[in-house]
């Protein structure tokens, strides 16, 4: 009697847990998953690291599943987890060396069209330190403004009035600029446009039917965009600026 | 042999009396020592001829073959003045194979005419062989008794590379015999080394076969190394040999063919390690430094050495992976290997030599070499001790004679790899919460502007009130003229009655210059009565204040006290409160 009810407790908290995964149970994972990628077990700690992906979700832990799966030779999927590390941490430099590594093993070489960037220092920038920094910092923003606006309240100094103005102009314009941002990135994170080729080939018609002139053909890896999608087909565009359309489920949204 | 071995053999008896001895009686007899005999053992025949003179030669062995005889045994009695002769002549014999081998009668002349002897059979059972020998050679032995070739093998089957050794060998009976290769089997699919033997030349000792003693020679040793796996085979090789060969006997020439051999060659197992180098066999590897403490440009020799017993000369310098500012050149190889009787063996060493260019501490990586130990059947990793190299910055004399090299060189790119992954905090958030846009973030904009909004009433209203000075004085009034009372009733308490008047006509002037919003120069009695008199009911307000202020500045000016002080503070508090009712209603 004794031991089964044991076991049933067993069970109902590993139900318990296996379902909820708190921060350090993560934690514990993530050290786990990475001792055994050093030790070269990539499949068992791509495993744990998924694990972890269920609940939690950070631009270093899908730079390490990118890693393993790197390692494991599959260059697509180590791409779009690459791709949405990026996604999470715009221009983090580890992520762009590797995803650039990675991009070098893809049969399709698209040339991109020239665009003006300021590199990833810019894209850094912008990105912040994680998703919600400048949430974070329209907050601050904010605050400080209807603080400085407060303290106009009380201060007749001349100095002290200007120094409070201008404070007042500063957080205003930092308010405004840093929900701005905030605003794009939670644009970005939400986009659904671009996705990464996963089937090995793909051809890419003219029309959204089978009969459509293959217009050109894809390989595993190769990153497009998804302008829209019709009758399960989606018309893609790549980097050049080509044109096509390819069925549904041949590609993977980052 | 049957040439030699029947000799035309005159009997003649010396003595006389041959008409005497014609009166003995003649025989004529064969024998065996005895009649069954293992293969390989010897059987003697004898036969023997009495008081008789005449020829005889050896009778039809049936097979069997003669070691050693004949053997001539005269023998002579005289018993009485009679003489009585004999000749025993006798074989040793021996049969290869078991059987039953019957000694045919053996025949003699004498006078006119001939006597035989009775046929002998002899037994021959399989028995132990003398020496489980060679089977090759067993076999030889089979195609000609006297004189045979052979080629054998070490071994009957192998890994491909596994060595193994082919022996071709010369067995004769004769006494004098010049033999010279005809020709010699080409082996393909084989690394081949020769085993250098000299001039060909006899064994010192004789080798027994089934009984059957040979001179033996070696002609040739070779060892062979299969390059391909399946069935290798050796052609037989021809001798031609010069026999019977004597100062009046130009001799025979004859063709010795020997056996052919094959070989079976198994593939190496599957699975075998990248390192793998090809070698099978046994493999020892040792990796030294002659110095680990070296200056910069001075030169570092590092030696790998192979030793073992396994195709050395196939053995390629292995990759030394250094890091970089290490100059490396090509390995001198130095082999002492030996190709004899058991095979390749010895050692093949190469030198490095390395020429650090830079200072600091290097570690030379561990070299891995695999080889197919044919021992267990498996594939052995043998592996070396990392060296570790601490270059001195040198003082240039070691590069002296060395022209002045640029003191920078581009950092090289010797190979690209994707970065280690991300260790420690990732910093790992919960999927799906953004703070942008979430209820936090809205609360936490708004919270600011709430804040802002009720602070800039609170201070609005504070300062209407600030610059309303009347209207404060009017509402402060009550307090003020209370704080006087509460003087007044303390002087009556303490019957001080200068400071109850004074502080009971300061609450009423106070008080209403206050609630008039007179200053202290206006709030003269008149004036006040006269504001008094604007309220409504202001007659009688006016009537009791001017009946209060007079009874007071009676009493403080005059010593004229009407009314007690206890009745004059009720009134005057009872007036302020009249009056404060009427201002808030």
């Amino acid at each position: 009697m004794r031991p089964t009810t044991l076991l049933l407790l067993c069970l109902l908290f590993v139900a318990n847990t296996a379902h909820a995964l708190d921060k350090a149970q993560a934690d514990r994972l993530v050290i786990e998953a990475d001792s055994a990628y050093a030790a070269g077990e990539h499949a068992h700690a791509l495993a744990l690291y998924d694990s972890v992906n269920t609940a939690f979700t950070s631009s270093g832990l899908l730079y390490n599943m990118g890693n393993c799966h790197y390692r494991m030779g599959d260059v697509a999927q180590a791409i779009l987890h690459y791709e949405r590390a990026l996604r999470l941490a715009p221009g983090d430099v580890d992520v762009l060396a590797n995803l650039e590594l990675a991009r070098q093993q893809v049969k399709d070489r698209v040339a991109s069209m020239p665009t003006f960037t300021l590199g990833s220092w810019w894209a850094r920038f912008l990105g912040g330190s994680d998703p919600d920094h400048w949430a974070r910092r329209s907050l601050w923003a904010c605050a400080l403004l209807f603080l400085s606006l407060s303290g106009l309240l009380f201060v007749h100094h001349r100095t002290g009035r200007r120094v409070l103005l201008t404070l007042v102009a500063l957080t205003f314009t930092g308010t405004l600029v840093s929900t701005a941002l905030a605003y794009t990135r939670q644009r970005d994170l939400a986009r659904q446009d671009e996705a990464i080729i996963m089937t090995p080939r793909v051809d890419v018609r003219s029309t959204p039917d089978a009969k459509g002139v293959v217009l050109f053909i894809l390989h595993k890896g190769t990153k497009v965009t998804v302008l829209q999608e019709v009758n399960g087909w989606q018309e893609i565009e790549l980097a050049n600026g080509a044109v096509g359309w390819t069925p549904v489920g041949t590609s993977t949204v980052i | 042999m049957r040439t030699t071995a029947t000799i035309g053999l005159l009997l003649v008896l010396t003595f006389g009396g041959i008409s005497r001895l014609s009166a003995q009686e003649i025989t004529f007899q064969a024998s065996v020592d005895r009649n069954t005999i293992a293969v390989g053992e010897h059987v003697k025949l004898s036969i023997t001829l009495t008081n008789a003179r005449g020829s005889f030669g050896a009778p039809d062995l049936g097979g069997m073959m003669v070691v050693q005889g004949p053997f001539d045994l005269p023998n002579m009695v005289i018993i009485n003045g009679q003489m009585r002769g004999s000749l025993t002549r006798t074989w040793l014999l021996t049969a290869t194979r078991p059987g039953r081998y019957t000694i045919g009668p053996a025949q003699a002349k004498v006078g006119g005419g001939t006597i035989q002897t009775e046929p002998i059979v002899v037994e021959v059972t399989k028995g132990n062989a003398t020496r489980p020998g060679d089977p090759q050679a067993a076999l030889g032995q089979q195609r000609d008794p006297n004189l045979f070739t052979t080629i054998s093998l070490s071994r009957n089957k192998g890994y491909v590379g596994e060595q193994v050794i082919a022996t071709y060998m010369l067995y004769s009976r004769y006494a004098n015999l010049q033999s010279v290769p005809k020709e010699m089997p080409k082996i393909s699919n084989a690394w081949v080394e020769e085993v250098d033997l000299g001039e060909p030349r006899w064994e010192d000792k004789l080798e027994t076969i089934n009984g059957v003693q040979y001179r033996v020679a070696v002609l040739r040793k070779q060892v062979l190394f299969p390059q391909r796996s399946g069935t290798l085979r050796i052609e037989p090789f021809v001798q031609t040999c010069v026999i019977d060969r004597s100062f009046f006997n130009p001799g025979r020439n004859v063709e010795v063919r020997s056996n052919a051999v094959e070989y079976t060659v198994l593939d190496l197992p599957p699975g075998a390690p990248t390192d793998f180098n090809g070698a099978v066999g046994e493999l020892e590897m040792t990796v030294t430094a002659a110095r680990t403490q070296v200056e910069v440009d001075g030169s570092v020799d590092i030696s790998v050495r192979f030793t073992g017993r396994t195709n050395l000369k196939l053995l390629e310098a292995p990759v030394l992976e250094l890091p970089g500012d290490l100059e490396v050149y090509d390995p001198k190889v130095v082999d002492r290997i030996s190709v004899n009787a058991g095979g390749m063996g010895g050692s093949r060493e190469f030198q490095y030599l390395i020429i650090p260019r830079h200072d600091g501490t290097f570690e030379l990586p561990a070299i891995q070499v695999s080889y197919f130990d044919t021992k267990t059947g498996t594939y052995r990793t043998l592996s070396s001790e990392p060296i570790t190299l601490e270059v001195a910055p040198g003082d240039g004399s070691a590069s002296a004679p060395v022209p002045q090299r640029a003191l920078q060189s581009d950092v090289q790119l010797l190979g690209t790899d994707i970065r280690h992954i991300r260790t420690g905090d990732l910093q790992l958030r919960e999927q799906g919460k953004e703070l942008f846009g979430s209820w936090a973030w809205t609360a936490g904009m708004a919270a600011p502007a709430l804040g802002y909004v009720l602070l800039l009433g609170w201070h609005r209203r504070r300062t209407k009130a600030a610059q309303d000075v009347v209207g404060t004085r009017r509402k402060q009034a009550d307090k003020v003229a209370q704080r006087h009372l509460a003087l007044a009733r303390q002087a009556l308490d303490r019957n001080e009655r200068d400071t109850f008047y004074n502080a009971l006509s300061r609450a009423l002037n106070g008080y209403l210059g206050d609630k008039f919003g007179l200053g202290p120069a206006e709030s003269t009695r008149e004036n006040i009565q006269e504001r008094l008199s604007g309220l409504p009911d202001g007659t009688a307000l006016a009537q009791r204040y001017s009946a209060l202020i007079t009874a007071c500045d009676l009493a403080r000016f005059a010593p004229i006290e009407d009314t007690p002080r206890g009745t004059l503070y009720q009134q005057a508090a009872a007036l302020i409160g009249t009056i404060e009712q009427h201002f808030r209603a």
